[in-house]
């Protein structure tokens, strides 16, 4: 095998080795900025919801990465992401309950026009 | 590993401006699903293979499918202009959630973390179950959290029974008109 240069190698080396757990949580940040957004400046109540399960990804993501890279944390932050996720997943079903009632009766789901709690 | 990272993070983000921005709401539903893959494809890469395992069976099978229920029994899936889609905050909303993420990211990132190093999570099953169940040392809270989070879907499941049902009275039920 022929002899790679210095910097060849620091690359390669570079490329193999895990992220910093400093990516993982830019990611998630990130994430949870663009689900932000979506619940801002979204109509849909349907979307709204898909945006707050993007913002509850990400911090999943800020959990599971602590978990995994600090030495304190024992590990725990996984087992906190599964309850996050069922508590998501009551919240899913509740709410989409709730855009089917709004929607029987108001016969739209766009959360502009449902205004009959505005003062 | 940093491939596969850099491959993650576009894929997520990517998909998760997809379902702000896309005008269809399925094509939003679907890009949510290709975001939540790329979440969990994260989660294998922290040593987190079962929590990897349940976000699949979770989020991109169960969630995604009730969200198209959702969509299918609201709303016509057509392509939408702009304008009915988005309400009129759509700069400053975006300045607001632009203004978020680079703080969260700068603090997260500036901040010091002290001795990091991956490879602490818990990567075998037994051991993560352990943790789910209080029983390991430094977990017993896990016993209580777990059984309130059972019982927090045993009353959602009812709740969005009762909040969705066809009121008596109001239209027609099993064919059968009360």
């Amino acid at each position: 095998m022929p002899e790679m240069p210095a910097q060849v190698q620091q690359f390669i080396d570079a490329l193999v080795s895990a992220p910093p757990l400093e990516g993982y949580l830019v990611v998630g940040a990130f994430l949870f900025a663009i689900g932000a957004w979506g619940a801002l400046i979204r109509r849909n109540a349907v979307v709204i919801f898909m945006c707050v399960e993007l913002m509850i990804n990400g911090v999943n993501l800020t959990l599971v990465a602590f978990a995994d890279y600090l030495p304190g944390a024992g590990g725990l932050g996984v087992s906190y992401a599964v309850l996050v996720i069922a508590i998501a997943a009551a919240e899913i079903a509740v709410g989409l309950a709730i855009v089917l009632a709004v929607f029987r009766s108001r016969r739209t789901v766009n959360v502009d026009e449902v205004t009959s709690m505005r003062g | 590993m940093t491939v596969a990272f850099a491959f993650l993070a576009g894929m997520t983000l990517v998909s998760a401006l997809g379902v702000v921005l896309s005008r269809s709401v399925v094509h939003s539903a679907l890009f949510m699903s290709g975001s939540f893959l790329g979440i969990s494809g994260y989660f294998v890469m922290l040593n987190a293979p079962a929590l990897a395992a349940f976000q699949v069976l979770i989020y991109v099978g169960a969630v995604t499918v009730v969200i198209l229920f959702g969509i299918m029994f609201t709303q016509k899936p057509q392509v939408r202009r702009y304008r009915t889609i988005i309400n009129r905050q759509f700069w400053p909303g975006f300045l607001v959630a632009a203004g978020v993420g680079c703080f969260l990211a700068y603090v997260l990132a500036a901040e010091d973390w002290g001795a990091t190093e991956a490879g602490n999570g818990p990567r075998e099953v037994a051991a993560f179950g352990r943790d789910l169940l209080g029983v390991s040392s430094g977990a017993g809270i896990f016993t209580l959290l777990f059984e309130v989070a059972s019982v927090l879907l045993l009353v959602a499941v009812v709740a969005a029974i009762v909040v969705s049902r066809r009121k008596i009275g109001q239209g027609v039920d099993r064919g059968v008109r009360e």
